[in-house]
């Protein structure tokens, strides 16, 4: 009898243990994977020459780097979709989907893919290994471009607060600002799955 | 008071106290139940909205699958050994409301702050006043609005699903827990008072039977004693 007791107590004080120490282990886990944010671009100063995207003078251009099956990117897709509606008319978006070569045609077909394919005046751009992203010298889905009419580079970063989560914060609205006003130069950290690595 | 009423008193205190704990037992054992179902849906749900996190090429599954697995177990183990081993007790129903409120929380934060998933806080606490201890589900709402408030402030999209919510939206969400928790507190109070009326009514009878037992056992002596006599 008193070796059932025993064992029963130790069994809770040990669930009690393990109760208390995963819920604090869980908040902080989730903060940490949501706000650490990915590689950032080393973005050049001015619009790539060898990109496939093309680029007429005098066209602002809003370029977005994305990893189909990075879940985080469905909020980044939906920030953009946010800039697009506020921003002028004609600004030109541009969407460079991975697809790595090992991979079979149609595996870039998610619903990131489909999302940023029902964006309005976007541009979907196949980037076969990579190659579109290491021209803009990009490497985290979500890591998105604004370049002005001279083809210089006035913004460079995430659209997104954390990971995964859409919603007002300073990376999308720096983006609106820019692409409204044409003054400024903005920059902010980027958060998704790493692309090319 | 007299001797009757004092001894019928003390029964109905007693069963009420058995008929409450009998009700606290088997609610104990539907939430275990619950919490399970909850954990499984939790994965299913981290499977199916975001299996994968990519590093280029290479997938590794998401931390918010290993949330769901390791701190949804973790969030559970402790009520459900306390209502398999400790049926009944406070200790027990405190520890449950407070995890299923914890299941809420790692709900709402594994569908990103979705609005609609609130929604299961305050199904959880009507089903935790269906203990009949309104304390409860001031633990319930202590842990909810811990939650909200802490969250708020260094994560406000996986609570609230907007980056720049007012300070004051924790009140806001607390407020309607409060609203829910003001009937159901009244329920709980309504509830306790049924449970001692039918004790009440419960002890009374079986005083009167034991009167009319009494009173037969003296007949059936006296008509024996009468036999004897002739």
């Amino acid at each position: 009898m008193n070796i059932r007791r025993v064992l029963i107590t130790s069994a809770l004080v040990g669930a009690t243990l393990l109760w208390t120490v995963t819920i604090g282990a869980m908040y902080r886990a989730i903060r940490q994977f949501e706000s650490t944010p990915g590689r950032a671009a080393d973005a050049l100063g001015s619009w790539p020459a060898s990109s496939r995207i093309p680029r007429a003078p005098g066209q602002w251009r809003l370029v977005m780097l994305v990893h189909p099956h990075c879940s985080c990117s469905r909020a980044s897709i939906d920030e953009l979709r946010r800039i697009i509606e506020k921003s002028p008319a004609s600004l030109e978006t541009y969407v460079v989907v991975y697809r790595p070569k090992e991979f079979p045609n149609g595996w870039e077909k998610t619903d990131v893919f489909t999302a940023a394919s029902h964006l309005p005046r976007t541009h979907i751009v196949l980037d076969n290994d990579g190659h579109e992203a290491s021209i803009f010298h990009g490497f985290t889905s979500g890591q998105t471009f604004l370049y002005d009419g001279d083809g210089r580079l006035r913004f460079s970063g995430g659209i997104t607060l954390l990971r995964g989560h859409a919603g007002f914060n300073s990376g999308s609205a720096e983006v609106m600002q820019i692409a409204r006003t044409r003054e400024g130069n903005g920059a902010h950290p980027v958060f998704g799955c790493a692309i090319n690595k | 008071m007299n001797e009757n009423d004092s001894s019928i008193t003390a029964r109905a205190a007693q069963l009420r106290d058995e008929q409450l704990f009998e009700r606290r037992k088997r609610i104990d054992r539907m939430f275990a139940v619950l919490l399970v179902v909850q954990y499984l849906a939790g994965i299913i749900g981290a499977l199916t909205v975001s299996p994968y996190a990519w590093e280029g090429k290479v997938k590794v599954l998401h931390t918010h699958v290993w949330v769901a697995i390791l701190g949804g177990g973790g969030i559970i183990i402790l009520p459900i050994l306390l209502a398999m081993l400790r049926p009944g007790t406070t200790l027990t129903r405190h520890v449950i409301a407070a995890s299923q409120m914890l299941s809420s929380a790692l709900l709402i934060h594994l569908t990103g702050g979705r609005i609609e998933t609130h929604f299961h806080v305050f199904g959880s606490l009507a089903f935790l006043a269906f203990y009949l201890d309104w304390p409860v589900l001031i633990t319930a709402t202590v842990i909810v609005a811990a939650d909200h408030f802490l969250r708020g402030i260094f994560w406000p999209e996986s609570v609230y699903g907007v980056a720049n919510p007012e300070w004051w939206r924790f009140l806001e969400h607390a407020g309607w827990v409060v609203f829910e928790d003001i009937f159901l507190v009244w329920s709980c109070v309504l509830g306790q008072r049924e449970v001692v009326k039918s004790a009440m009514k419960q002890a009374e009878v079986e005083h009167l039977s034991e009167q009319e037992q009494l009173k037969s056992a003296a007949l059936e002596m006296a008509m024996a004693e009468m036999q004897a006599a002739s």
